[in-house]
């Protein structure tokens, strides 16, 4: 229980430092790309229980603190997140990949749209919002395609 | 296996969580309320990683400093060894100039010119076996040349700063030296007086060479402890250097006797050495 709290923990924290390592780079190109967001999301839609609110928010106030951004933001759109897919979970089991990654996309995109609105609220940008749609679809796609051709890579337990 | 969905309590509570998400984030915006948290964390943050960095890698790039400060020490000690050596045959060649050089004046001209280079070839030691050297009789070793006079140093004089010991025979990818401890060897000796003159072999024992010569030719008595020079004669070897010390003498018959002189060269003494062409 512990190991796999530390080991969730240390994973936050890595994949929030991969993330603040790309942003820089990214922001040139008008993408965002919500890593930590897309991660947890990518772990909740596998994980074989419900995530709880609870869980999600902490989790969120967690890398609201790393990450040094206002409390409340990650800890709301996770808990969004969570509510979203535990709801519906089955009915992913219908869609298609493609789907599914539409879906992610786009709830990437939305986590990007809403966090620009609380913390670049005046410099808001269509553009970056719409690139950043696009980017993060194809990248869900991506890791689709190579969750199919390489499933060990994806069939890992956290 | 299917997931439940959230049944409406848990839809309530996802409700009131976010409620208070926002409620912390609205809070958060408009006032400084969670601002002694965030510093707190960022002080942490900044603490432990100076630590971590302090005890981890400062360590690790203060051992590589060390190393390399040892590496470099090490290569300026071997550099100045290397000099050391190199003077000590200068050294050697200006204490016995007369028996290095005919032209007095050349000398001269080196000290002068700063042509200490130029006097000699310098070699360095290639290969060397000291278990063959102390057991059997062919005593080689191969040298390699660093700096050249320009000058064909086959069948030159080989010699460090304890003395002269040996010749070169061969330049084939290495150059073969020869030492006067190798039965096949030959060095032409004078003693002290200059009334005795001998070929003196290779014993195929380390330090020593051996003298025979004909009594009913050479009718002087030797001592033991006699000082022996090379003559000069042969062209190869400078003439007056000395090479050794009379150590036993043997009548081998009634016309032959067997002189056994310990060298004062020793071959392993250093790895550089002095190549010259008379």
């Amino acid at each position: 229980m512990m190991y796999s709290l530390l080991k969730k923990l240390f994973l936050i924290i890595f994949i929030c430092y991969v993330e603040y390592i790309l942003a820089p780079g990214l922001i040139k190109l008008n993408i965002v790309l919500p890593l930590t967001f897309l991660a947890y999301s990518f772990y909740m839609y596998r994980s074989k229980n419900n995530i709880g609110p609870v869980e999600a928010f902490c989790t969120g106030l967690f890398i609201d603190l790393i990450s040094n951004t206002f409390f409340g933001h990650n800890a709301v759109l996770f808990c969004f997140a969570s509510y979203l897919i535990n709801t519906y979970a089955n009915a992913f089991k219908l869609f298609s990949y493609l789907q599914v990654c539409i879906f992610f996309g786009v709830s990437a995109s939305a986590y990007v749209g809403f966090t620009q609105i609380i913390i670049n609220l005046y410099n808001f940008s269509y553009l970056t919002l719409f690139v950043s749609t696009l980017f993060n679809i194809l990248l869900c796609i991506s890791i689709a395609i190579l969750s199919v051709y390489f499933p060990s890579l994806t069939n890992r337990k956290i | 296996m299917a997931r439940n969905t959230p049944t409406p309590g848990q839809k309530i509570s996802y409700f009131l969580v976010i409620l208070f998400g926002v409620f912390i984030l609205y809070l958060d915006i408009n006032t400084n309320t969670f601002n002694g948290i965030k510093n707190g964390f960022s002080s942490f943050k900044i603490s432990s990683s100076y630590l971590l960095k302090k005890y981890s890698i400062d360590q690790i790039t203060e051992l590589s400093r060390l190393f390399k400060s040892k590496d470099y020490l090490s290569k300026e000690n071997k550099m100045l060894k290397e000099q050391l050596d190199k003077s000590y045959l200068d050294n050697f060649i200006i204490s016995r100039e007369k028996s290095f050089f005919y032209d007095h004046s050349s000398l001269n001209k080196i000290i002068n010119g700063n042509k200490f280079i130029e006097s000699y070839s310098l070699a360095k030691l290639k290969s060397f076996n000291p278990n063959i050297f102390n057991c059997c009789d062919k005593h080689r070793m191969y040298i390699e040349i660093i700096q050249n006079t320009n000058k064909d140093i086959k069948e030159g004089a080989v010699f460090n700063e304890t003395g002269i010991i040996g010749q070169v025979v061969n330049n084939k990818s290495f150059y073969e030296v020869m030492l006067l401890t190798d039965t096949k060897s030959s060095i032409p000796l004078t003693n002290s007086k200059g009334d005795f003159y001998c070929n003196a072999s290779g014993s195929g024992a380390s330090d020593y060479i051996t003298c025979s010569y004909s009594q009913l030719v050479w009718l002087d008595d030797h001592e033991l402890g006699e000082k022996f020079f090379s003559s000069g004669l042969g062209g190869i070897y400078p003439k007056g250097i000395e090479i050794g010390n009379l150590e036993s003498i043997k009548i081998v018959d009634t016309s032959t006797t067997l002189l056994t002189i310990k060298l004062i060269s020793n071959p392993l003494h250093s790895n550089l050495f002095g190549v010259i062409k008379l």
